[in-house]
């Protein structure tokens, strides 16, 4: 009635179902189900009524490093109860035979597998999915010909599994157990304590560069391997002190394991009994551009906000107007790292003066920029982009996938990597494109105008509705240019710069008009007359007998094969945009059991940002 | 919140590589899988599995499970695998049990002969033992066995470890699907379990018992409490059935009681309260007076304990927390869980989809508090439709509800993606645009602009449903749209969609006829029937009704017996001398064909002797009213021929408009699009139902029910009956209260609730913090009864809200009726027409 799974299918990279593990009542198999899945278009949604099989089932898919999971209900279940199920499935094999997931793996370690998915779920009723008490019930086998080097698993979190924790084992289970996310009797030689935390940014830009929207949402991933049952005390901070960290970090979610209370006394202070291995500690986002949803202005002052890489798009460039050229400004001043903070970090890693864990590749002197891939989606009517010039890095174009990816190296042999890059292309259409797309001629005409004269905070000029009066005003203050560019006129000057630039376009780009005399354009332009007779003359030119194919320029067919967004993916290691900081991690030795008072855990702090595609530039 | 699996992929880029190489390597040899180092012929493995040895044992029942996974037939292995069962070690137990519970059905005999050493293993002195075994006898899908195992489970129940009962709790539902007609043993069992100290027991439990015995609410409660208290510990699963347990039980337990309270000022806002249950309170307080909900103290335990839940790492606990404030709480309390619920959407793609089919939900009921997190709902390059769709909607549902920043964003934002190249996304911002006018009318101006610009698109569909969106606009609002009507004029002339042609066509007949000074429609006409013939039927239609509009306009205004021709014809007038300017020679032409016509039409049409007689000063007007119906006459369409027919008998005679007035210039139902997900909003939230929608069936999917109504007050259950202790005497004050049959019920319950309580008391601790409270709740509940008894005037209010209910419902279906009618307008205009006549 609430959860039940009837099966769980996993198909590897070539739809071969691989796992098939059905839970109650009689499903159809797998290889029934798969062609009704495929038979969906891609992007298939995660969840699917198949009202076609006998009995009708639904159907929840999650794909994970390619291979695909489905799990079968043939009742209402809550959708989100069973997709959190399949992600743990992936989570759990992962932790048993080794990640990143693959069919081989998964062929290798049937017997695995099947253990864990039969105590995952018991007769559709999800029960137990804990990697820590999974651990005490499902042995990996054959642990002792891991270490002599039989099957390569990168065994992340191998249980250690001896007599003597068997015994531990079935003490627990007697009474048990206390902590149900940690198996007990934990013992490690190394003790060791990793903090990652991950925050992934998303930023949306209008046509004019101003931001619309910067969020991030961040986890903190963890990984604990100490022996006993160790209280740690994880305190988090954020430039502006404890106030700031409060209001930054919103909708916290958390690991059971985090007392919630703590937090609620003082948030920004997590402290927990963690399971042992890797686990996520918690969620949460910050809005890095807080405005009031009830605001009637646009907001006058704007918190400063620092991206290392921003895109810029312009098109409809060269005679033919068949050019465009993306402009990527990298930046690398990374704000909060002061000389100081640089010579610290370059001592061991940042943030805690132990060193990174995980900081190998980078250079150690402050954040790295890395993975800077700009992708340009490219409407469907371009047949190739020929003449991709780019002043950096090298660009390609995928017809299929209908996506511009340009890669610009971010190694340091080049010198510094701040600064600006650009790449130009060129667009064909198809070749028919001329009989195709005569209806489109206003359209594009349109898109012309609308993409040189006008971003979304300017005044409409066309059209002089009456009521339109009221949202313009308030457009107009509101045009503000990014930061980096600034705009020095006040707002009574803006509405007659929107009139220049109107009419310098119009001396620029005069074949937009000189071939469809028709067009409403002229007529939008000024505005209209109250008399009818006014209307008329456009109206008259096409007689509804003879309309005439308009004949549509270069420019207008290109400008709608223009691409209208652009956004840029990178990573950048050692940096946070919300800025927040681990402060301290500590044991608290009072509360601890089963840890010598002498154990000085290592410990690692490791801050990444990651933006994949997350940085849009509309345009 | 992330998975680790996708956490580890960020912080690993190694890990693509790997994925990458693995995944050449298996096209490499995809045409043969590598099993062969592991597989071994059948005969070899049956050996194996008849080893003495432990170590050979296992290897052979690990290449038996590969097998069975593969779907390679392991069935062989039967005899030979149930033979181990009986084995010591722990290893192999298990993947025989796993064996056993997948092919039993398969050869129940044989596994019958299992039966005895799982039987043994059930009082092994390791618990682990004891729960596969439990596990694996209930599993086994043998009906005969059911009496077995449900003394199994009835003594799991009472074992020592909470594995065990764990185990017990989980192989009921097992156990009932076997043989239905152990219910009576199952429900006993569960009322055990459902009382167990430890909170990760009560969880199967709970299931168990949704699954066995979702109707039968006595059982839960005594242990409505403790299951409270117990919420926040358990496991997330656990967590799950039991909200939906006690949402459940809310409804049918605690009568929704309201209290009058005087209010200065109606603060809360009237879009507030889109829940019907609502409508009430929202009447009140026009009044001056609100109502607030009081909210049972049992109740308000679950709502704070839920309200710690919103900071749970697991999407599905969240949402149905925020169904149990949706459906049950006051609004301060949904309002907490509008921002969780928003935070859903950091987690994959897979489940942002879901989480936005539940916003969408809620949003539909309560806008405002989502206003908050707008930034989330803005659309993202790479959102594929079904994700994009969703927050369109979300966004055009808040929009009402931001400030003119945000709402100009909105707007801008949608103009961005009506112009971009997806003819899906562009259709469906186009509609956006038209729900943004319709929510909020000081916007209207500055969407109509937009939306003119996308008339004369590439896309058919896209121009249409930029047509239906500005006709919707202009006829909300007819008398500040005159201009617009005139400005789409000039689109026809280089429209060539037909739908898009109609439809102009179609809006200048209505709304540009009717004013003497600013009349276009004639000239409209006068032009559009110089290209009659190679119009399209749509189109055609459009024409022949426009001419009877505009004759029927002209008639009234001048009515034949008063003959007022130079104001009338002053129109007109105005067109021949604008038309002689442009283009002389066409249009002595055409006014020579005109009088051609007209004597061919004095031929035709003898019998009108009156209007004949007058022929030579008759009106332009009239003239090409004659016209229009001549042409019509031979057009190759029946159907265009029977409307011109029908047109010209309504209006032959001049001097009876009346008929053709009630018929041609009746007022049109002002249309109303609603949002996409309107269809849905009955559905309960948290639901695969509520995903798939239509779809799924007028019922939903299989197993899906809807929360039930309120209790009434008066029916429901004593709230004594979730004192966790049961005490011997009531209090008389409360029995007189009640009717004899109410007592005689409680009675029954209270021997039902008894008799396994005092079986299972394993928690005097929890007995003693319960004991504390006790007198305070006592003491509030009596006074709730009391409360309960005296309010007559509640019943009649759920009365009301059923009322109001159906009505919604009713009016829905009217919306979608209107909806479909100004989506084919004609059509709809025809059949009032056969309506009337």
């Amino acid at each position: 009635m609430s959860g039940e799974i009837d099966a769980v299918y996993v198909y590897d990279e070539h739809n071969a179902p691989l796992v098939e593990h059905v839970y109650r009542s009689r499903p159809p198999s797998a290889a029934a189900i798969l062609p009704l899945y495929l038979a969906h278009a891609t992007p298939r949604p995660s969840l699917l009524y198949l009202p076609g099989t006998t009995p009708p089932v639904t159907v929840f898919s999650i794909i994970q490093s390619n291979l695909l999971f489905l799990a079968v209900t043939e009742v209402d279940t809550e959708p989100l109860l069973v997709l959190e199920f399949l992600h743990r499935v992936v989570d759990v094999l992962e932790d048993f035979v080794g990640a990143p997931l693959l069919s081989t793996k998964i062929q290798a370690n049937y017997d695995v597998v099947a253990q864990l998915l039969h105590e995952m779920c018991d007769a559709g009723i999800v029960c137990n999915t804990e990697p820590n008490a999974l651990q005490e019930v499902v042995e990996v086998p054959g642990w002792m010909g891991k270490l002599l080097g039989g099957i390569n698993v990168p065994g992340a979190s191998t249980p250690s599994s001896n007599p003597l924790k068997q015994s531990l084992a079935a003490s627990s289970a007697a009474q048990g157990p206390a902590i149900p996310w940690r198996r007990p009797g934990v013992r490690h030689t190394s003790n060791e304590l990793y903090v990652d935390i991950i925050e992934s940014l998303s930023v949306k830009m209008a046509p004019s560069g101003r931001l619309l929207s910067a969020l991030v949402s961040g986890t903190i991933a963890f990984t604990a391997k100490i022996s006993g049952v160790p209280d740690l005390h994880l305190s988090l901070s954020a430039p502006g002190g404890q106030q700031t960290l409060a209001r930054k970090i919103e909708l916290p979610v958390f690991h059971p394991c985090v007392r919630l209370a703590r937090w609620r006394e003082r948030p920004g202070e997590l402290s927990f009994v963690p399971p042992d291995g890797r686990f996520i500690l918690a969620g949460y986002e910050v809005d890095l551009l807080p405005i009031d949803p009830d605001l009637d202005q646009a907001p006058s002052h704007m918190e400063k906000l620092f991206l290392p890489a921003i895109v810029d798009i312009r098109k409809s460039l060269g005679l033919s107007g068949s050019d465009f050229e993306v402009r990527l400004t990298l930046n690398t001043n990374f704000p909060g790292q002061t000389t100081s903070s640089r010579l610290a970090a370059s001592r061991g890693g940042s943030g805690t003066s132990t060193p990174s864990f995980l900081g190998g590749g980078g250079n150690p002197t402050g954040p790295v920029l890395e993975e800077v891939v700009v992708s340009v989606p490219i409407s469907k009517s371009v047949r190739h982009i020929t003449d991709m010039q780019a002043s950096r890095g090298d660009a390609q174009f995928s017809p299929t996938t209908g996506l511009l990816e340009w890669r610009v190296p971010t190694t340091r042999d080049a010198g510094t990597i701040a600064g600006t890059a650009t790449l130009r292309c060129t667009v064909a259409g198809y070749p028919s494109a001329d009989e195709d797309f005569e209806d489109s001629l206003e359209d594009a005409d349109e898109d012309a105008n609308a993409n040189l004269l006008q971003g979304y905070y300017e005044a409409p000029t066309s059209y002089n509705d009456p009521t339109a009066g009221t949202p313009r005003k308030v457009r107009d203050p509101s045009k503000r240019k990014k930061k980096k560019r600034s705009q020095p006129k006040s707002r009574l000057d803006l509405a007659p710069s929107c009139l220049k630039k109107q009419t310098t376009f119009q001396q620029k780009i005069p074949q937009n008009h000189f071939s469809k005399p028709h067009t409403p354009t002229p007529s939008s332009q000024n505005p209209v007359n109250t008399t009818a007779s006014s209307q008329l003359p456009a109206f008259f030119s096409t007689s509804a007998t003879a309309r005439p194919t308009p004949r549509r320029t270069k420019a207008q067919i290109n400008a709608d094969l223009m691409p209208n967004s652009a956004s840029v993916s990178f990573s950048v290691r050692g940096w946070l945009p919300s800025g927040i900081k681990v402060d301290s991690l500590n044991i608290d030795q009072r509360r601890s059991r089963g840890l010598g008072e002498s154990v000085k855990p290592y410990k690692g702090v490791k801050y990444l940002c990651v933006s994949r595609r997350g940085v849009e530039r509309r345009c | 919140m992330e998975t680790i699996s996708r956490i580890s992929s960020m912080l690993e880029t190694a890990r693509e590589l790997t994925l990458e190489a693995a995944q050449s390597a298996a096209s490499n040899r995809s045409s043969k899988p590598d099993y062969s180092s592991r597989t071994y012929s059948v005969p070899h493995i049956k050996k194996l599995l008849d080893s003495r040895h432990e170590k050979e044992t296992l290897d052979g029942l690990r290449r038996v499970i590969s097998l069975m996974y593969r779907s390679e037939p392991s069935l062989d292995f039967f005899s030979a695998v149930v033979k181990n069962a009986a084995s010591a070690n722990l290893e192999i137990k298990k993947l025989v049990y796993i064996y056993l519970v997948h092919h039993a059905e398969a050869e129940p005999d044989l596994a019958l002969l299992s039966i005895n050493a799982i039987q043994k293993s059930l009082t092994d002195q390791n618990p682990h033992v004891r729960v596969m075994a439990l596990r694996t006898m209930s599993g086994i899908r043998v009906p005969v066995i059911s009496q077995i195992v449900s003394l199994a489970i009835k003594r799991g129940c009472g074992d020592m470890s909470p594995h065990v009962r764990k185990a017990a709790a989980l192989a009921i539902p097992k156990c009932y699907r076997l043989d239905p007609s152990t219910l009576p043993q199952l429900t006993g069992y569960i009322s055990t379990l459902l009382g167990d100290s430890q909170y990760f027991v009560v969880g199967p439990a709970v299931s168990a018992f949704l699954e066995v015995c979702p109707e039968e609410i006595d059982l839960v409660h005594k242990h409505y409490r403790s299951l409270v208290k117990k919420l926040v510990d358990m496991d997330e699963w656990g967590q799950l059935a039991t909200l939906r347990l006690l949402t459940f039980y809310a409804r049918k337990c605690f009568p929704r009681r309201t209290q009058k309270v005087k209010q200065k000022q109606a603060d809360s806002k009237p879009f507030y309260d889109d829940e019907p249950e609502d409508q009430i309170a929202q009447a009140q307080d026009e009044v001056g007076e609100q109502e607030v909900l009081v909210v049972d103290p049992d109740l308000e335990m679950l709502f704070r304990a839920c309200k710690v839940l919103l900071q749970n790492r697991n999407s599905a606990v969240i949402v149905s927390v925020v169904r149990c404030f949706l459906y049950l709480a006051p609004q301060e309390y949904l309002v907490s869980a509008v921002g969780p619920l928003v935070a859903l959407l950091r987690s994959p793609q897979d489940m942002q989809l879901i989480a936005l089919y539940n916003i969408v939900a809620v949003a539909l009921r309560l806008p405002k508090p989502f206003t908050r997190y707008i930034a989330h709902f803005l659309i993202h390059a790479n959102d594929p439709p079904h994700i994009w769709r969703l927050k369109l909607e979300v966004l055009t549902i808040i929009f009402p509800h931001c400030g003119k920043h945000w709402k100009s964003v909105v707007i801008s934002e949608l103009e961005h993606f009506s112009k971009g190249t997806d003819p899906e996304l562009v259709r469906e911002s186009v509609r956006a645009i038209g729900r943004c006018a319709q929510a909020d009318t000081t916007m209207a101006g500055l969407c109509l602009r937009i939306l003119l610009g996308q008339i004369s698109s590439l896309d058919g569909n896209l121009v249409s449903e930029s047509l239906t969106v500005i006709r919707h606009l202009i006829q909300q609002d007819p008398a500040s749209h005159r201009q617009t009507v005139i400005r789409l004029v000039t689109y026809l002339g280089n429209t060539t969609n037909p739908d898009a042609r109609a439809s102009i066509i179609w809006l200048v007949g209505e709304f540009a006829g009717a004013e003497k000074n600013q009349n276009i429609a004639p000239d409209v006409l006068r032009i559009l029937i110089q290209g009659f013939a190679d119009e399209p039927e749509v189109v055609k239609q459009q024409i022949v009704l426009l001419g009877a509009k505009v004759y029927l306009h002209h008639l009234l205004q001048n009515p034949p017996e008063g003959k007022t021709e130079p104001t009338s014809s002053s129109p007109s007038q105005g067109s021949t001398s604008l038309e002689n300017e442009i283009r002389n020679e066409w249009t002595e032409d055409r006014a020579e064909g005109d009088k051609s016509v007209d004597q061919a039409l004095q031929v035709q049409e003898n019998d009108q002797g009156e209007i004949e007689a007058k022929e030579n000063g008759e009106d332009r007007i009239t003239l090409l009213w004659r016209y229009i119906l001549l042409l019509a006459r031979y057009d190759t369409s029946y159907d265009l021929r029977d409307r011109a027919r029908l047109y010209k008998a309504l209006l032959a005679s001049p001097s009876s408009t009346q008929l053709a007035n009630l018929l041609l210039l009746a007022p049109k139902p002002v249309p109303h699009a609603p949002s996409p997900s309107e269809t849905r909003k009955d559905l309960l939230i948290g639901t695969a139902t509520l995903v798939v929608g239509s779809e799924a069936g007028y019922h939903g999917l299989r197993g899906y029910t809807n929360l039930p109504g309120w209790v009434e007050p008066g029916n429901e259950p004593d709230p004594s009956l979730r004192v966790e202790d049961v005490k011997a005497e009531e209090p008389t004050t409360l029995e007189a209260s009640m009717t004899a049959g109410q007592k005689l019920d409680k009675a029954l319950r209270e021997h039902q609730a008894t008799a396994p309580q005092r079986r299972h008391k394993g928690s005097p601790a929890l007995g003693g913090t319960v004991g504390k409270k006790n007198l305070d709740q006592w003491l509030d509940e009596e006074e709730e009864e009391t409360e309960s008894g005296s309010e007559t005037d509640s019943e009649d209010e759920a009365d009301s809200e059923e009322e109001t209910d159906s009505e919604e419902e009713e009016t829905d279906s009217e919306e979608e009726e209107d909806e479909e009618e100004t989506d084919s307008e004609t059509e709809a205009v025809h059949k009032e027409e056969q309506k009337l006549l």
